[in-house]
């Protein structure tokens, strides 16, 4: 790691933006190295694959970099990134015309398997896969992603309602699938 | 568990980033793109600028703006030149200027060409 490196990694995110919003690109690759994982990782739980995943990312953090003068530090940078992210990759699947079929996936969505056995432990990603496309983008954008639901259902184009009805059954899918584990669960967070 | 207490564990699940061995790498993905977008900037807008001072130029040479600029130089020249020589009439530094008006249009075009650079770096820095 060069001294430049070292000092970047000494400095908050809003100092770091603050260098980046003047053309700083050192900066901003350091905002990349913090959070360049919770944005990928967030777009593979909204459902992407890994590569459209890491793609969206790139170009969200791009966009990031040329709207960084737009970010004042009112908020959490990593908050900031993902919802430009989420956005992203919405406007992906609108582009691809995916979006309209994952809506409609969630009414045909098969019933939650039965909860996992209390000895098996079950994380976040995997809970994610039992939900519908549609409950699994809403619970997302509005517990990953930081979305109101009505900007949740501004973003996805769908009826308010309709955004709430898809976050309540993905959260009472999610519950079913996490509560056995759940003391499991937040025993092995940090593991990123 | 209680709904409140749940959806605040889901938030921390979600706030905690799954691990990726290639972190590093996508990082300096990303960077090499930024690098990569600023030099091609740079160039384009460098170029923009090179040529909207060419194309500045050649208008101006191309134009009759020269020809009047020069008339309007030589009257005004001659009213200084007598302004002066009531003041002072030994004083002939004009003279040199008169020799070479080439010397004048090098200097406005030089000047054109400033103004492209200086406009270059304004729409830089913007």
């Amino acid at each position: 790691m060069t001294g430049s490196q070292h000092r970047l990694a000494s400095l908050h995110d809003v100092e770091l933006a603050t260098l980046a919003a003047t053309g700083d690109r050192g900066a901003f690759g350091e905002l990349v190295r913090r959070h360049g994982s919770a944005v990928r990782g967030l777009l593979r739980r909204m459902g992407a694959a890994p590569s459209e995943a890491d793609d969206t990312a790139q170009d969200a953090f791009l966009a990031a970099f040329e709207g960084i003068a737009e970010y004042r530090g009112e908020g959490a940078f990593a908050g900031w990134v993902k919802r430009i992210a989420a956005r992203q990759y919405l406007r992906r699947l609108q582009r691809e015309r995916r979006l309209a079929s994952l809506a409609l996936e969630a009414e045909e969505a098969d019933e939650v398997q039965a909860g996992p056995d209390a000895a098996q432990r079950i994380d976040l990603d995997e809970a994610l896969k039992a939900l519908g496309a549609a409950e699994r983008l809403c619970v997302t954008m509005c517990y990953g992603a930081g979305l109101s639901h009505a900007e949740a259902a501004e973003a996805l184009n769908l009826p308010l309602g309709t955004v709430k009805s898809h976050v309540k059954r993905g959260l009472d899918r999610l519950r079913t699938r996490l509560a056995p584990a759940d003391g499991a669960v937040e025993g092995r967070r940090g593991n990123g | 568990m209680a709904e409140l207490d749940f959806e605040r564990s889901l938030e921390r699940q979600f706030a905690d980033p799954p691990y990726f061995p290639d972190s590093e790498a996508f990082a300096q993905r990303v960077e090499s793109k930024l690098n990569r977008g600023w030099i091609m900037r740079r160039w384009m807008i460098g170029c923009a600028g090179v040529v909207g001072g060419l194309v500045g130029v050649s208008q101006l040479v191309m134009s009759s703006v020269l020809d009047r600029v020069e008339t309007v130089s030589h009257g005004s020249t001659k009213a200084i030149e007598a302004g002066i020589a009531q003041v002072r009439p030994s004083f002939d530094l004009l003279s040199l200027v008169q020799s070479d008006w080439a010397v004048v249009w090098v200097a406005s075009a030089l000047a054109v060409v400033a103004m492209g650079f200086v406009l270059t770096r304004v729409i830089e820095e913007i």
